[in-house]
């Protein structure tokens, strides 16, 4: 049961209580929301694990090199078993068990990748690692498409993500061809209309914006980040003003996490001047405390926990930094939990002029 | 979702068949691709240099250098990057070949005792008036896969610098490993499949 039909139950019962809604509009409801939730299945979900774990036994049987077998026999069962596994896909789909079809196809998807590792190895290819890792990706993109396959969108995704990280480590610069494979897997989930992996994409892209900071103007880039955040999270802001509808919170927790990441840098990871890090401070204790009020308005669970879990890392960096002396960190945390109860006190008044006789849930 | 024999149906077993071909295909050009600079390129014996002489052998490889694994930068060249493309010209004396020249753009009408083979830059140190520069090149043919526990015997004849390389280069100068060579006799030397 999901979390809002186990609230939707609870509350349910004390509307019919209260007798606010007749037995047969409680059942109606209880009927339309069984319909319209699909709960993640175990099943599907223990088959996806499943095929992982085939395809880390397919690499390691690769990186045994087990010699009692001759190569062309490997290369054989790694083919065969590809063949297997999108026949197996085909049969499933036919059978009606799309959710283990999809397994079957990270499963090829996986063969594929060890079919890559095992060639290297046969021939003692020791040439660009990302290369090997790029063609794996537009396999697992090519199958995600052909087959409209969420599961191996996903597996492109990480594995475009491998790719530009280890061409971003190999050069020590930044990899911008990397965007192009990101946009290339992106689409295809938008083109799904995938929203879990739509936010992997998301996650992969705030990744690749923080590592700009550390590549760009010689590893000084983090005000670059900043503001890139910060653009990301207004027009997040803006965009339910101009089209008018509250969809965009994604974009405005994306957004704050990556101007966070960059303050943090600059604050702990560059060595920043007394008054500069003060600054910088104030700036990240508002942004978070900001996060946090967007996320209480807009009851968006995950912008809430960043705000919670961003004020933590800030407070304890801080705290861990020390600001000048230890008096210095007394008074800047001093004055700094005067200014929130402030606020706190300011948002209370605000809300009990807004909704006389009602105290705001903790 | 599919009901008997309609035309989705089909399309589904097409898709299926669509990629699993494809990525067959795929393998099976990287196999068709490195079986060609193999049995087509021109053969070419390198002295294997110790990397590391206490752990040469890692997990299920030895880590093989060659001379032309450090590549010297002179005074005033133009500054090399990290992952940029280097072209180094060897020439042969005796049964081994040796660094002659380095550019970074292809070289052309070598003579026949000469030839390029192309790499890429891991690491380039800028050369200084004190020190001259010197850039750490690898060339895909580094890592030698062996079975599992089986590497120790060719740890110790690599360590004894008793191993050369014998090396396959084509016109492009990619290079691949076609076998090991210990004491002018032809050791390990890999089948095409």
């Amino acid at each position: 049961m999901s979390r809002y039909a186990r609230r939707l139950d609870r509350d349910l019962a004390r509307w019919r209580e209260q007798g606010w809604i007749s037995p047969d509009g409680e059942a109606s409801i209880r009927r339309d929301v069984a319909g319209r939730t699909r709960s993640m299945e175990l099943a599907p979900v223990l088959g996806i694990l499943g095929a992982v774990l085939i395809g880390f036994g397919a690499m390691s049987f690769v990186a045994a090199h087990w010699n009692e077998m001759a190569r062309l026999f490997r290369l054989a069962i790694i083919l065969g078993g590809l063949f297997g596994a999108y026949g197996l896909a085909g049969f499933l789909f036919d059978r009606d068990h799309p959710a283990f079809a999809h397994a079957a196809i990270l499963t090829g998807v996986a063969l594929f990748g060890a079919g890559i590792m095992l060639i290297a190895q046969m021939f003692h290819i020791s040439g660009h690692a990302p290369d090997a890792v790029l063609t794996w990706a537009l396999g697992a993109l090519g199958a995600g498409v052909v087959l409209r396959s969420n599961p191996a969108l996903a597996l492109a995704m990480l594995l475009m993500g491998l790719w530009g990280g280890w061409e971003t480590g190999d050069s020590d610069r930044v990899y911008w061809p990397f965007l192009i494979g990101w946009g290339a897997v992106a689409a295809a989930m938008l083109w799904r209309g995938w929203i879990p992996g739509l936010h992997l994409a998301a996650l992969a892209l705030t990744v690749w914006t923080i590592s700009l900071g550390y590549y760009l103007f010689h590893g000084h880039g983090h005000s670059i980040v900043i503001a890139i955040g910060l653009l990301i999270a207004a027009a997040g802001l803006a965009g339910p003003i101009i089209f008018g509808r509250w969809r965009t919170w994604g974009a405005v927790a994306y957004g704050m996490a990556i101007a966070f990441a960059g303050l943090f840098a600059l604050q702990f990871i560059e060595t920043a001047p007394l008054e500069r890090l003060i600054w910088l401070a104030i700036l990240s204790l508002a942004l978070v405390v900001g996060g946090i009020w967007i996320g209480l308005r807009s009851s968006n669970g995950a912008l809430l926990w960043l705000g919670y879990g961003g004020f933590s890392i800030e407070v304890l960096a801080l705290y861990f930094k020390t600001i000048g002396t230890l008096l210095g960190s007394s008074l800047f945390f001093l004055s700094a939990g005067v200014i929130v109860i402030l606020l706190a006190a300011a948002a209370y008044r605000l809300h009990s002029r807004a909704q006389p006789g009602l105290e705001p849930a903790p | 979702m599919m009901s008997a024999m309609t035309p989705s149906r089909r399309n589904m077993w097409i898709a299926i068949a669509a990629v699993a071909l494809a990525q067959a295909a795929v393998l099976g050009w990287m196999i068709w691709q490195r079986a060609q600079l193999l049995s087509t390129g021109r053969e070419i014996v390198l002295e294997v240099i110790p990397v590391d002489p206490r752990s040469l052998f890692q997990g299920d490889y030895v880590a093989l250098g060659y001379d032309i694994s450090r590549v010297p930068i002179s005074e005033g060249a133009p500054p090399i990057g990290r992952g940029s493309v280097i072209y180094v010209t060897l020439q042969k004396a005796g049964e081994l070949w040796h660094q002659l020249t380095s550019s970074t753009t292809k070289p052309e009408n070598l003579p026949p005792d000469q030839v390029f083979i192309k790499g890429r830059v891991e690491y380039a140190s800028t050369p200084t008036a004190a020190a001259p520069g010197q850039a750490s090149v690898h060339y895909g043919i580094e890592d030698f896969f062996v079975p599992e526990g089986a590497g120790r015997e060719l740890e110790k004849l690599v360590g004894q610098k008793k191993i050369d390389a014998l090396i396959t280069v084509d016109a492009a100068g990619n290079a691949g490993i076609k076998g090991l060579v210990a004491d002018g006799k032809r050791v390990y030397e890999e089948p095409l499949l």
